[in-house]
């Protein structure tokens, strides 16, 4: 969920607005030779810095920090800014360094320590970032927001109980604080407590800077009961996967409720029209018919109850299009060699999404797996990742074919023409394991929720095998088992000899 | 008059610029009104063939300067200009009178003959094609077709000519019994062009040129023997030609007796005041570098670039290269290339395989070894791609240039337009003779036709594309010892090879990352070192089963007519991996513009 993404409305990392050290840091006077220099109002530069902070003009607020760091370069407050500014600014180095420096001052300032632990995070140093976490819960007992970000911290490090426990204490604090139910609601469906995961899970559209379901409406959200005097508006909403994952209970809907219609975005008309007529599926609210109801898509598994044991599977439960298939099934004659076995492979999901450093790999580190004999690696990735198959030279040969896929029912047509997808956590494994076509999924040490703890197998799609990375951010070890179980799956490597004589 | 007021024109040609390479032809007074000057003009053409040059020339540039379009005094002028060894003013004048008459046949044939002297092959031929249409039953005019598409590197079309040349002669002129049989060596048919040897030099002895084109034919053909033999004849004739020597140099290297080459080119360099020309110092080069001596041979090498760059004045086209590709790389995105048709594909004619690489990336060997196959014949450096892209905005009808013509693909008229420049393409393959009715595939690698890839997938989107890989270092140790044109002359220094190389990847990088291709990399490497399952990788990949012939390439009797015969005629050596280490020190510079490729590739810098 977005709660997690660093913006200037982040509880998750915050900058504070000013500061009181400054008029003569370090007990120096910054009129040096007074006479001549007109002095400089650093405090008030720093508030102008903490206003272009806020208002997201980071360029600004980075040139005058650092002029005031030319001056006062050891001024905690403003080393601790100039980090944040230049973490958002992408330069994750220069922003440890200088949010450490301030920590080093000597001052234990709570704020400090809640923010870096989020910089140690992004990181990837765990370790750095439970410590200053609880650092900071310890300096400041009483501020919710440091529990809620250890909470974040120990979920990363899939100690989902302890992430429990941590926002179990921010919300004795601050009960309703949203962002602290979320991180309870992930750590509890993790574990596989969906019965109160799914209630906590409903706080996600109430944390501040979360995208807005729809626009504001006076209709309530469907308690899942049946009607049939009006019509239920679905809301395809969160990433393409969820709505492929949860578009399976359209037809239970249905039942309850004749007249559904769906809002989704215009991508997502190929999955959801195999559910209901082009006529109930709307891409743009302004021609959207007034509604009785709504529901998100995403809450459909709480209102029909379920559970890790009780799951509503009906796989397949998406089709291709036939005269796609054909198409598809052409094209890729022509491009790969007809004897080998062809894997569809994504490498990498969407930049914005924000888990995407976690679950996000290279197409290089598929090397394992390119190193096979018999195997034609079918490339299905989109998006700006994509041009990593332009410097691709490994020995399995690479057909692009993403370069020509328009949209989803394309997708569809060509994973009928696979024999296996081997993806990260992406849309496209969604889409492959919904058409109950053979999927493997790699997932980062801390996974989606949805894809639990310590199993190779998963409720949701019988066809899908995860494999689990062991080290946080770390592929390698990860795709030599996954190209030891495609060697295995494709049996002995073919003879090297024996027609020459 | 000031020379300031009336400058000279820059050409050399010793007339005024504004009656010379800055005339506006269309102030020009007509003809007719200089007819009173034609007795003028009798006199410099008499003077001229008595002898007396400096009259002609007068006579020349007085007439001229009143009538700068009479042919006679411009001939003239031009043969004196010639004489001289004044080119860049020849050129002028004698384009001059082959614009001012298209129909003079002697001057097509003098300004062919002279393009054709400059290595400027591709305007060379327009004026033999049209020396074709003025004469079509002038033996002569056949004899430039015949020279100039051999040299093109389209030996059948010469082959043609050639023949009509001595049907319309009705005799057999020992000359053009040499040329032809230059031209069947660079098809391959060594008997038949030993043969023609043996009746031209029977017919007139004293030939070198005859001599030496027979001695290369014996060498290539791997009869050492009999091209000493002739190397010997020609030895006691002329002792001291330099080509003699630099054959006999070549020959003694390819029997691995590098120190007696050594010698013969000292030889060389006696008899030219110790200046050796490109040839010979890129000879001398890979002798040293075969006896280890890496620093005198990179010093070899690099000396005979800066002599081929003296002479030739070829340097690379740096802005026309990076014009072209940013062009292409700017045309052929994903979002267009979804809006353009794709050519049907032809199943009743053999298909290509594209051999693509860098020039001296191992295309040579790739060729070979699918030529072994039974169902693969090989189409050599075929120039046609490269013609299509001159030829496309004619062929549909578009008043832009490749590749934006292409947009043409979008009007209802051209839809089929890519069907067309593809029937182009095959039909010149069949035309070259190479098929065999057996070939489901013909080869086709000119170096760098990777520049194309975005245009060949769509002319031939089944066609496998087979790019050659090799470690761009070696490719760079070998672009310094070899002498090859392709790539804009990326290749007359290093730096500028190592710039080629570069933008070329970038822009396969970004062809390959917008389009589905029918790719596959195959490293020259793997090649050498795991020849059987590299060799099974590319025939699964092209789609035809495997042949153990393939392993056994250099039994293959083809013979490839580029640089890298001698060693393709040779079993599969490692030596030719990682050369460059041995000139670790001389590549330092193009390190830095490689590094990137190098990394990307899986090779390292050791």
């Amino acid at each position: 969920m977005a709660t997690l993404s660093i913006s200037p409305m982040d509880p998750l990392l915050q900058a504070p607005t000013t500061t009181s050290g400054l008029t003569a840091p370090d007990g120096r006077t910054l009129q040096r030779s007074g006479d001549i220099m007109v002095p400089v109002p650093l405090a008030e530069l720093f508030t102008v810095a903490a206003q272009y902070e806020r208002s997201g003009k980071m360029a600004e607020a980075d040139r005058l920090l650092n002029y005031i760091l030319a001056v006062a370069p050891d001024q905690p407050d403003t080393l601790h800014m100039s980090g944040i500014v230049a973490f958002r600014l992408g330069r994750q180095d220069e922003a440890l360094a200088k949010m450490e420096r301030a920590i080093d001052r000597g001052v234990d300032i709570a704020l400090y320590l809640r923010n870096i632990c989020e910089v140690y995070r992004t990181l990837n140093r765990l370790d750095d970032a439970v410590i200053a976490a609880k650092r900071a819960a310890a300096l400041a007992p009483s501020d919710p927001l440091c529990l809620h970000n250890l909470s974040v911290i120990h979920y990363e490090r899939v100690e989902p109980d302890e992430a429990i426990a941590a926002a179990d204490r921010a919300l004795m604090m601050s009960p309703g604080m949203a962002g602290a139910h979320f991180a309870r609601a992930e750590a509890l469906l993790l574990t596989g407590d969906w019965e109160n995961g799914w209630e906590e899970y409903e706080w996600r559209f109430r944390i501040a800077d979360a995208a807005r379901l729809m626009p504001p409406t006076d209709k309530p959200q469907w308690d899942g009961q049946p009607f049939d005097d009006g019509t239920l508006l679905l809301v395809a909403d969160q990433g393409f996967g969820d709505v492929i994952q949860f578009s399976r209970y359209i037809p239970l809907v249905l039942e309850r409720c004749p007249d559904a219609i769906i809002a989704c975005s215009s991508e997502m008309v190929p999955v959801l029209r195999q559910f209901l007529p082009e006529d109930k599926i709307f891409y743009r609210w302004e021609t959207c018919p007034p509604f009785k109801a709504f529901a998100a898509l995403s809450g459909l598994p709480r209102l029909f109850g379920t559970r890790v044991d009780h799951m509503h599977a009906p796989i397949p439960y998406l089709h291709a299009d036939p005269g796609r298939v054909a198409t598809w099934k052409e094209r890729l004659r022509r491009l790969a060699p007809g004897s080998h076995k062809r894997v569809g492979i994504v490498w990498a999901g969407r930049p914005t999404h924000n888990n995407d450093r976690r679950r996000s790999s290279k197409l290089a580190d598929f090397a394992p797996l390119a190193a096979l004999p018999g195997i034609a690696l079918v490339s299905l990735q989109k998006g700006p990742s994509a041009d990593q198959a332009g410097r691709y030279f490994g020995r399995a040969p690479l057909i692009n074919i993403g370069a020509e896929v328009r949209d989803y029912t394309d997708t569809m047509a060509l994973l009928e023409c696979l024999d296996l997808v081997i993806t990260v956590d992406t849309s496209v494994g969604h889409l492959a394991a919904a058409m109950g076509k053979p999927v493997w999924i790699l997932l980062a040490t801390s996974p989606d929720w949805r894809w639990l703890l310590d199993r190779s197998d998963t409720p949701w799609y019988p066809t899908v095998r995860l494999f689990r990375q062991t080290v946080a951010r770390q592929w390698s070890d990860v795709f030599t088992r996954v190209a030891a179980a495609l060697a295995e799956m494709s049996g002995p490597p073919t003879p090297t000899a024996g027609e020459a004589d | 008059m000031s020379q300031t007021a009336f400058p000279m024109c820059p050409c050399g040609s010793g007339l005024r610029a504004a009656r010379c390479c800055s005339m506006n032809a269309a102030a020009m007074p007509p003809a007719d009104s200089s007819r009173h000057l034609i007795p003028l003009v009798e006199r410099a053409v008499t003077a001229h063939r008595q002898g007396a040059i400096e009259t002609a020339e007068r006579l020349c540039l007085d007439v001229l300067e009143l009538a700068p379009d009479r042919p006679g005094a411009l001939t003239v002028l031009y043969q004196i200009r010639r004489d001289q060894g004044n080119h860049a003013a020849a050129e002028a004048l004698i384009r001059r009178v082959v614009t001012l008459d298209p129909n003079n046949f002697a001057a097509t044939n003098e300004y062919a003959l002279l393009l054709l002297g400059k290595g400027a092959i591709h305007e060379a031929e327009v004026q033999a094609r049209n020396a074709v249409r003025i004469a079509p039953q002038n033996p002569q005019a056949h004899n430039l077709m015949g020279m100039i598409t051999t040299e093109a590197q389209r030996p059948l079309v010469g082959e043609y000519h050639y023949r009509k040349v001595l049907e319309l002669s009705g005799g057999r002129d020992p000359i053009l019994l040499a040329n032809l049989a230059w031209n069947l060596k660079n098809q391959g048919r060594m008997e038949e062009g030993r043969a023609l040897y043996q009746e031209s030099a029977a017919a007139a002895p004293d030939i070198r040129q005859t001599m030496l084109g027979w001695a290369r034919l014996e060498e290539a053909d791997r009869k050492f023997d009999a091209a000493a033999a002739i190397l010997d004849g020609m030895a006691e004739k002329w002792p001291n030609d330099p080509g003699q020597l630099l054959s006999r140099a070549v020959l003694l290297g390819r029997t691995k007796k590098t120190d007696e080459a050594l010698t013969t080119l000292d030889e060389i360099a006696k008899l030219t005041e110790g200046r050796l020309g490109a040839n010979e110092l890129a000879e001398k080069g890979r002798l040293l570098d075969q006896m280890g001596r890496y620093d005198a041979a990179f010093e070899a090498f690099a000396e005979g670039k800066r002599i081929a760059r003296e002479l030739s004045g070829h340097a690379y086209l740096d802005g026309q290269a990076d014009n072209i590709i940013q062009r292409l790389g700017g045309f052929f995105t994903a979002g267009r290339l979804g809006t353009l048709p794709r050519a049907t594909v032809r199943t009743d004619v053999a298909q290509p395989i594209f051999v693509l690489g860098f020039p001296r990336s191992g295309t040579t060997l790739m060729e070979q070894t699918l030529s072994a196959h039974p169902k693969i014949v090989a189409g050599d450096e075929l120039p046609l791609i490269n013609d299509l892209t001159g030829l496309m905005p004619r062929m549909l009808n578009s008043p832009l240039g490749y590749p934006e013509a292409l947009a043409e693909l979008w009007m209802g008229d051209q839809r089929e337009g890519l069907d067309n420049l593809r029937d182009y393409y095959l039909q010149k393959v069949g035309q070259m003779g190479i098929l065999t009715p057996e070939a489901a595939w013909f080869t086709d690698k000119m170096p760098l036709n990777e520049t194309h890839l975005g245009l060949i997938a769509l002319l031939f989107p089944e066609a496998p594309l087979i790019h050659v890989i090799r470690h761009p270092l070696d490719i760079m140790v070998s672009a310094v010892s070899n002498h090859f044109t392709h790539g804009f002359f990326c290749a007359s220094a290093l730096e500028t090879a190592a710039l080629h190389y570069v933008r070329v990847m970038d822009l396969v990088q970004k062809y390959r990352s917008e389009m589905a291709l029918r790719y596959l990399p195959v490293r020259y490497e793997d090649m050498v070192t795991d020849q059987e399952s590299t060799v099974r990788l590319v025939l699964d990949f092209v789609g035809e089963t495997f042949d153990p012939g393939c392993l056994q390439f250099h039994e293959n009797q083809r013979y490839a007519r580029t640089a890298s015969y001698a060693q393709v005629t040779e079993p599969l050596y490692a030596s030719s991996r990682f050369r460059y280490k041995n000139y670790r020190r001389h590549l330092e510079p193009v390190i830095p513009i490689l590094q990137g490729h190098i990394e990307r590739l899986g090779y390292a810098v050791d």
